[in-house]
């Protein structure tokens, strides 16, 4: 608290800074107070929720169609790494429970440049998950339209792109203007996905083990027992585990977050691994690697039917939908708090935060995440979206651990973790280069849309906020 | 010193009443304005578009409120839960109840609600602080009806109170004991009807209604909160008298879980 946040952008707007007190229940600042509502609960309903529709749903027949049953490998590096990001998410979280989570973490350890470049990064990165959910969505929408007898020909791939288009244009219409609590819904869904894929996966291991058999297609193709695919698949599927990141841009508001935020993150982390684990290895244990490829993002209907008939698939494609739209619109959330945190502290222009009087939603903030969003879902591209928002992510969870020794370092009078990650600077050593690692791994376009987002983001800090002083500021 | 926790929508209009405000002037008051968000909008962001203009708001109203009677002072708060954020706030500033407000112009006459199982000594008390020594006339209000259904089932013979007797006589008890306080005091019985029915029908001629807080029922969570449907049937502002008696979590699934303790700690509190 030493080192005051100072310095003015280009519109002369100045961080905002004050003394809060934070208890388990409310933040108290000078005349008013927040709330803390989100409980245990509440975190894991985000943090699941928003992982299980890409993991469970979109990836594994592409996953498992690149590579067969090691694809489950992929799954648990992905799960690994994320694991390691939780730790020190979770340490400078219970020292600095503020919503706008990692961007936080990484301007107070940082400075400005690298606070800039992840905070836009962010934004964008969660701009670039939201559009491969909502391709996710339009995959899924699809096969329910073929279901009921509608059969889309040639052009499937433009419908799913119109899918995704107009769902995107829909969530972001409904975050504005739907002043009604959702986040209920958001626990009933998430209970009803997890319950459900809780017999599906069951009876998916009985009939693996033998209890039970159903007819599996005949196949030819070995799966991929090789370091480097395994680890390229991971640098696919890690989208899949971006969710637990948003548990932090809510840390604000939940209760008693010294010990419910680390319980969100690295539980919700397990669950989802776990549970994609399963997936994959069910869903190549009935079809082998060119089945799945065919079936593509919504394979796991072809699972579905082959398990339990029309039934199971129906259960598919119906927790399918409700799954990408439960992440889709996490994610439409998320964004509108990473762009209220970067513009509280002067990196955006100070009405990106503005609250609509009418509604009371920061109108804003959710178009400048509902709009891009339309924008790059149009592409239908998932497997760019996808590893984009992946590269994106990486890049900040790498810097993280970065932060983190940064702060320990300097050790500030304020930074008193409750929940301090074990093990010395070995572990954010580790965790680092397998978050920077893991990126090498990606096609080779998307490492060069990622770096163009991230020179854009700097460039914006040159142009914008250069006489932005955030550094070791609360 | 008595203390009413007056819960205000600060940014949406709310406001207090003259009535409700004059009534108040026998207590000490904190305005607690708070300002409900919808789950897309973070508090904080809230906080730094509108806190001036709801401090101003906040200030002006506690300012009445001293110009009323009581010593005033405000919070604000910024939630998503309107409940959870009243609940803390009443804890935190150790208030006796906490008022829904409603319209009303001079308080002539309240009603006092005793029905089901409130905690009859802390009402009575809080009447008497809140009355003082004005010229405000109190009628003690219980509806039996529907309950002795309920509890006839019980074993009230063995332990030989008569389940319908007993609320009725310590009704009189208190409204004796009202009267020893130089207060204008009445009774009313209903016998018929669900309580919550006949309680609005014995509003007219009065102008505000006080009850006591009931835990949170299958009932509530259908319907709403009991004294929200009363104030909202009953159009006057509503006190609710906050329960102390279970502060322990445990103590409180026994005493409903459980007829026969629920007698024992009934007649625990006669004494």
């Amino acid at each position: 608290m030493t080192d005051e946040p100072s310095g003015r952008n280009l519109d002369g707007d100045a961080p905002v800074a004050e003394t809060v007190v934070e208890t388990g229940e409310a933040t108290i600042t000078e005349d008013a107070e927040l709330e803390r509502t989100i409980g245990l609960t509440g975190g894991l309903a985000i943090g699941i929720g928003t992982m299980i529709g890409a993991g469970i749903f979109v990836f594994p027949g592409l996953a498992g169609g690149e590579i067969g049953t090691a694809a489950t490998a992929s799954f648990a590096v992905g799960g690994v790494i994320a694991l390691l990001v939780a730790l020190p998410t979770s340490e400078l979280a219970t020292a600095m429970p503020r919503s706008g989570g990692s961007y936080y973490f990484i301007s107070w350890g940082l400075g400005t440049l690298a606070g800039t470049v992840i905070g836009l990064s962010l934004w964008l990165g969660l701009v670039f998950a939201t559009a491969f959910y909502l391709v996710g969505l339009g995959y899924y929408a699809l096969d329910a339209l073929a279901q009921v007898g509608i059969a889309v020909g040639a052009s499937s791939g433009a419908i799913v792109s119109a899918i995704a288009v107009v769902a995107g244009v829909a969530f972001t219409v409904l975050n504005v203007t739907g002043t009604e609590n959702a986040a209920k819904l958001q626990n009933g869904i998430v209970a009803l996905l997890l319950s459900m894929l809780v017999a599906f996966l069951g009876f998916g291991l009985l009939e693996a083990f033998g209890v039970v058999a159903v007819d599996t297609p005949p196949g030819q193709s070995e799966s991929v027992w090789e370091a480097v695919p395994i680890l390229s698949v991971a640098a696919l599927v890690f989208t899949s585990y971006l969710g637990f990141a948003q548990v932090a841009t809510v840390a604000g508001e939940m209760k008693d977050p010294g010990r419910n935020l680390p319980l969100a993150m690295v539980g919700s982390v397990l669950i989802v691994t776990v549970l994609y684990v399963l997936t994959i290895f069910i869903a190549t244990n009935i079809f082998t690697r060119d089945a799945l490829l065919t079936a593509g993002e919504t394979a796991m209907v072809e699972v579905g039917q082959a398990l339990l008939g029309p039934a199971g698939a129906l259960v598919i494609i119906v927790g399918g939908l409700l799954a990408t739209m439960s992440s889709a619109n996490a994610s439409i959330l998320s964004t509108s708090r990473a762009i209220y945190g970067v513009s509280k502290d002067a990196l955006l222009p100070r009405w990106a935060s503005r609250i609509n009087l009418r509604y009371g939603t920061p109108h804003v903030a959710l178009g400048m995440a509902g709009g891009p969003v339309v924008v790059l879902a149009a592409t239908g591209q998932v497997q760019l979206l996808a590893e984009v928002a992946s590269f994106l992510h990486l890049i900040m969870y790498g810097l993280m651990w970065v932060a983190l020794v940064a702060i320990r370092r300097d050790r500030p009078d304020w930074y008193d973790p409750d929940f301090v990650v074990p093990g010395g600077p070995v572990i954010p050593v580790v965790g680092a280069l397998a978050s920077f690692g893991l990126i090498a791994f990606m096609n080779r376009l998307s490492i060069l849309v990622g770096i163009a987002v991230i020179a854009v983001t700097a460039g914006w800090y040159f142009y914008y906020a250069r006489d932005v002083e955030l550094k070791g500021a609360l | 010193m008595t203390r009413v926790l007056v819960p205000v929508a600060v940014l949406e209009g709310g406001s207090v009443s003259p009535g409700l405000m004059s009534l108040l002037g026998t207590v000490d008051v904190t305005v607690l304005g708070y300002h409900v968000l919808p789950e897309q909008t973070p508090p904080d962001q809230a906080r730094l578009q509108f806190e001036e203009r709801a401090t101003s708001a906040l200030e002006d109203l506690s300012q009445e409120f001293r110009t009323a009677g009581g010593a005033a002072d405000h919070r604000l708060v910024f939630t998503h839960d309107r409940e959870q954020t009243i609940d803390r706030v009443a804890g935190e500033v150790d208030a006796d109840a906490f008022a829904v407000p409603g319209t009303t112009g001079d308080v002539d006459r309240i009603l006092v609600s005793l029905s089901g199982d409130v905690d009859v000594d802390r009402i009575r008390s809080f009447v008497e602080a809140l009355v003082g020594d004005r010229a405000i006339g109190v009628t003690l209000f219980l509806a039996t009806g529907g309950q002795i259904s309920d509890d006839a089932a019980g074993d009230a013979d063995t332990i030989g109170t008569g389940d319908d007797g007993a609320p009725a006589a310590q009704l009189e008890a208190t409204a004796d004991r009202l009267r020893e306080a130089g207060i204008d005091a009445e009774t009313t019985v209903a016998t018929e009807g669900s309580p919550f029915d006949s309680l609005i029908d014995a509003v007219p001629g009065h102008d505000a209604v006080v009850m006591g807080e009931r835990a949170p029922s299958f009932r509530s969570f259908v319907f709403g909160d009991e004294s929200e449907r009363v104030a909202a049937a009953s159009v006057g502002p509503v006190l609710v008298v906050r329960d102390r008696r279970d502060t322990d979590p445990d103590d409180a699934v026994e005493r409903t879980g459980d007829p026969d303790d629920a007698d024992g700690t009934a007649e625990g509190d006669d004494e």
